[in-house]
């Protein structure tokens, strides 16, 4: 039995529909995030979860038990607000126990809960100030602990880093991470940021228009997308359509014909139709000396070149100027000149076909 | 969902309660002051036998009405100007300008909503007394100015504040003249808080009875006085009802006016009435 | 130029805010001065304390005190009790939320005299409650409910007229509250009565003190609604102080007396009811 199944999960506001028929799982401990861009639903998905909206359709269950009609206050669940919703009027302190008074737990046992869950986000400094006294990273670590002090079954998060700057956000990305392992609660993550997804997630739900486009760990989302969507979102990506033309008797290994010319690709799974879309990773590519020629080299010319300190970033196309341009991106391109043509090397098994037929 | 028929059920409730409390009042006021003289309306019968405008044209022609009329409404003017012009220095200190002893200075503006209306009142007109004061009007002319001058102030204040530094100092840097620094940056903003203040003031002045009532009894009436002379030993309902509607029509109408004017704002807020 | 600027402000608070106080100390002063012997209309000023020892002997005073003061505090925590809910209520707009709130409000807009001329009018002797009544049956011969001698028509009429007010003044402190925060509480494990006396409570506490101090202040200053509505074996403090300004020998002295005992009786009652408020929003907290 997991921790949290939902199921078939419907909610639409008027005419509106947020989520069409989700159906996710989480286990005991894992570590799930929900990325996708801003009105895809995670976060409506989230407050169904934690209880704040209904569902129209569908089934949201957590350690066994249906939720329909309970409301938040008696679920197992906390939530870490991305705006952190700490009561402005209490201390530090008393916004860390308030769930524990809730629970009537007794007062020995709140002020051990207190101090274990201080020490753990480094707050025990600041347990006297009231919020309007902290910075936002120390108003995001109240939060934080304010939901953990609880030791509920499912830890929800609702985009708690993004108030934060780049790099306190690092910081603090590695520290929920370590607690959730060190406590093994049930988290249920929501971000836009794939780089958050990918860093912290056990298995990450890319969702799209109120439904899920794929489900997996960070590896599979990114090395295998199913679709344009999840390429692209996840990631940067180089989207092409091509045609199958060949296939190796042996299975697995398919030649097809791109925009940028013939190539073969490896795949595991048959193509679902005659023409469908693939994606490369700017990183994939690979420069080849001189005017090397083959398959799966390709021959285009620099558009233009960005130098990003660690990498450069080079946009190719067709000479003459016409048609798309792609991405590629590595270290060490410093000397490409624009308006010159290079050839670049995409191996067979870096050229996905995506579960997506072309129109 | 639970909530949806719960919420239902006290709509209709507070629909019916506002029914009685507001609706049916005013429908029997005004059906009182429709009552024509010569068949007065009495126990048991339920409706009025005969209406007629008759008890309206009696009340104008036989009282001190019309004299009133003229009073109230020559007075309210009077004051919401004299509001005006003592309150804009103030709230331009308040609104634009930071100075120690700024926020105990603003508490004490609002002494006069804390002291009981008749308290002033008397000591007021004792006060005129022992100066030889006669003057009615201009003695309830100071008195309201005074009175209502708190809510003057902070209308004006919040209008003064949110004139924007930057449209000033843009003014300026093009070369405007101070009275076109005031046209361009100040006026726009400060036309629908001088009207609010205005039709404040006149609403608060209109309304008035302490005051006005110890001041300016015996010769000079206003409505809400000689609502009052109707109210007491000598009830004339029927007269009481039309000086009601005459008090209370303009009113309504008045707040609805200010309501659209600062539509965005929360009127009722800055002024403590709906 | 910190000094210049503070002169300059100064210097435009003359017209308003010291127009404003030197008004009211002169009335203040006099209402005092008066109490104490000075100015007497009707025989000669000087110091004395004999107004003071009078009224205070009366026993008509003392029972105009104690009604006063009942009928003030229990319009402003009967205002205030009915003001909170509603104004939980309507935080968020709903269908029909608009014209509830407009209609709740609209007895701000009714002149307080003719607010309890309607009032009579509906419960006198021959009135409309009285002839429904009757009609339907649930009596047999009208009651007789007006000035009541308890005062409960004046409280009915203080609360008919100040609940819109406090509704006013809550609503914009209930809903400057974050609904994160309304939310957080829940998601805790408070429930809807632990919510409001956790959260709301403590967060409106300013405005609910405002409300509670403005009205027990206006109720305990009542003349129009006591002398209309009220019970006629008592008077309210200010109806007795106009009586006793008009008709006893002393008038304006004996007045003054009553005077400062009324403004006395404002301000220690309401830094009383504020600090009760303080002190169970801090119990409640807990």
């Amino acid at each position: 039995m997991s921790k949290l199944e939902i199921d078939r999960a419907e909610i639409r506001f008027g005419s509106y529909e947020a989520l069409k028929g989700l159906s996710l799982q989480a286990d005991d401990g894992q570590f799930v995030t929900l990325l996708g861009p801003s009105g895809c639903g995670k976060t409506t998905l989230l407050k169904a979860i934690a209880g704040f909206l209904p569902l129209d359709r569908g089934t949201i269950a957590i350690d066994g038990r249906d939720m329909k009609g309970v409301p938040p206050e008696r679920r197992d669940t906390a939530m870490c607000f991305q705006s952190y919703a700490l009561f402005p009027h209490l201390t530090v302190a008393e916004n860390i126990v308030f769930g524990l008074r809730q629970k009537r737990l007794p007062r020995a046992e709140q002020v051990a809960r207190l101090a274990q869950v201080a020490e753990q986000v480094s707050l025990q400094a600041q347990l006297d100030k009231l919020p309007s006294q902290l910075s936002g990273g120390q108003q995001q670590r109240v939060a934080l602990a304010r939901a953990m002090a609880v030791r509920p079954g499912v830890m929800l998060f609702d985009e708690p880093l993004s108030n934060l700057d780049a790099k306190l956000r690092d910081q603090v990305r590695l520290e929920i991470r370590q607690l959730q392992r060190a406590h093994g609660f049930t988290a249920i993550y929501v971000t836009h940021d794939q780089s958050e997804a990918l860093a912290m997630s056990d298995k990450v739900v890319v969702m799209n228009a109120g439904k899920i486009e794929q489900v997996g760990t960070p590896e599979d989302v990114y090395k295998r997308p199913v679709n344009r969507f999840v390429a692209d979102f996840v990631g940067t990506a180089n989207i092409v359509p091509v045609e199958i033309v060949g296939r190796d008797a042996a299975g697995g290994t398919y030649a097809v014909s791109t925009p940028m010319g013939p190539a073969q690709v490896r795949s595991d799974e048959p193509p679902i139709a005659d023409r469908v879309y693939a994606c490369w990773r700017p990183e994939d590519a690979a420069l080849m000396p001189g005017d090397t020629l083959g398959d799966n080299i390709f021959r285009l010319a620099v558009r233009a070149r960005t130098f990003l300190g660690n990498l450069t970033d080079v946009s190719i196309g067709a000479a003459g100027g016409a048609g798309p341009s792609y991405r590629v991106q590595t270290l060490g391109f410093a000397d490409l000149l624009e308006g010159v043509s290079y050839s670049f090397h995409v191996p067979p098994d870096r050229l996905r076909l995506l579960k997506e037929a072309v129109a | 969902m639970k909530g949806h028929w719960f919420n239902r059920v006290l709509i209709g409730l507070l629909l019916a309660v506002c029914f009685t409390w507001l609706v049916i009042p005013f429908a029997l006021a005004m059906l009182w002051s429709l009552v024509d003289p010569n068949h007065p309306w009495s126990y048991p019968e339920i409706l009025p036998p005969a209406l007629s405008l008759g008890r309206w044209i009696e009340v104008w022609t036989t009282t001190s009405l019309p004299q009133t009329l003229v009073n109230s409404y020559a007075l309210a003017p009077s004051v919401a100007i004299c509001a005006l012009l003592l309150a804009t220095p103030t709230a331009y200190a308040f609104g634009r300008l930071d100075f120690p002893g700024k926020g105990p200075a603003q508490i004490l503006t609002l002494v006069p909503l804390v002291m009981p209306g008749f308290v002033v009142a008397i000591f007021f007109s004792s006060l005129l007394f022992s100066l030889g004061f006669y003057s009615r009007f201009a003695g309830i002319l100071i008195g309201h100015t005074v009175m209502f001058l708190p809510f003057a102030i902070r209308i004006l204040t919040v209008s003064f504040a949110l004139v924007r530094q930057d449209l000033i100092d843009a003014a300026r840097d093009m070369g405007a003249s101070p009275w076109a620094v005031f046209r361009a940056a100040y006026l726009p903003v400060l036309r629908p808080g001088i009207l609010a203040a205005l039709i404040v003031v006149f609403i608060l002045s209109i309304e008035e009875f302490a005051l006005a009532f110890i001041v300016g009894a015996p010769d000079f009436t206003t409505v809400p006085t000689i609502l009052y002379s109707y109210l007491g030993y000598n009830f004339i309902r029927p007269n009481a009802a039309v000086v009601s509607l005459i008090l209370v029509v303009p009113n309504v109408l008045l707040m609805l006016l200010l309501e659209r004017l600062l539509k965005g704002a929360n009127p009722a807020s800055i002024t403590g009435k709906g | 130029m910190k000094v210049r600027q503070t002169l300059l402000a100064y210097a435009l608070l003359l017209p308003g805010l010291g127009l404003i106080l030197v008004f009211m100390a002169f009335v203040l002063g006099m209402a005092i001065s008066q109490s104490l012997g000075f100015f007497n209309f009707s025989g000669e000023s000087g110091f004395s304390l004999r107004f003071w020892e009078t009224m205070l002997a009366d026993h008509q005073l003392w029972r105009s005190f104690w009604y006063s003061l009942r009928v003030a505090t229990l319009s402003a925590i009967l205002s205030v009790l009915l003001a909170y809910p509603l104004a939980l209520w309507l935080r968020k707009p709903f269908a029909w939320s608009g014209t509830i709130s407009a209609l709740l409000k609209a007895p701000l807009l009714v002149h307080g005299l003719v607010a309890a001329f309607l009032y009579i009018n509906f419960i006198s002797f021959q009135g409309f409650l009285n002839l429904a009544l009757v009609s339907t049956g649930l009596i047999e011969r009208p009651l007789r409910m007006q000035n009541d001698a308890n005062g409960i028509g004046v409280i009915f009429l203080q609360v008919w007229k100040q609940m819109p007010f406090a509704l006013l003044l809550l609503t914009g402190a209930v809903q400057a509250i974050g609904d994160d925060i309304l939310d957080a509480a829940r998601d805790l494990g408070a429930n809807a009565w632990q919510r409001f006396r956790k959260v709301v409570v403590p967060l409106t506490l300013r405005a609910m003190q405002g409300a509670i101090i403005l009205i027990f202040i206006g109720a305990a200053g009542d003349f129009s609604f006591q002398v209309v509505a009220g019970p006629t074996n008592v008077n309210s403090l200010s109806q007795f102080m106009y009586r006793i300004q008009e008709t006893s020998v002393d008038g304006w002295n004996s007045a003054a007396v009553v005077a400062v005992l009324l403004m006395a009786t404002a301000l220690v009652g309401s830094v009383l009811l504020a600090g009760a408020v303080q002190l169970l929003s801090r119990l409640g907290r807990a």
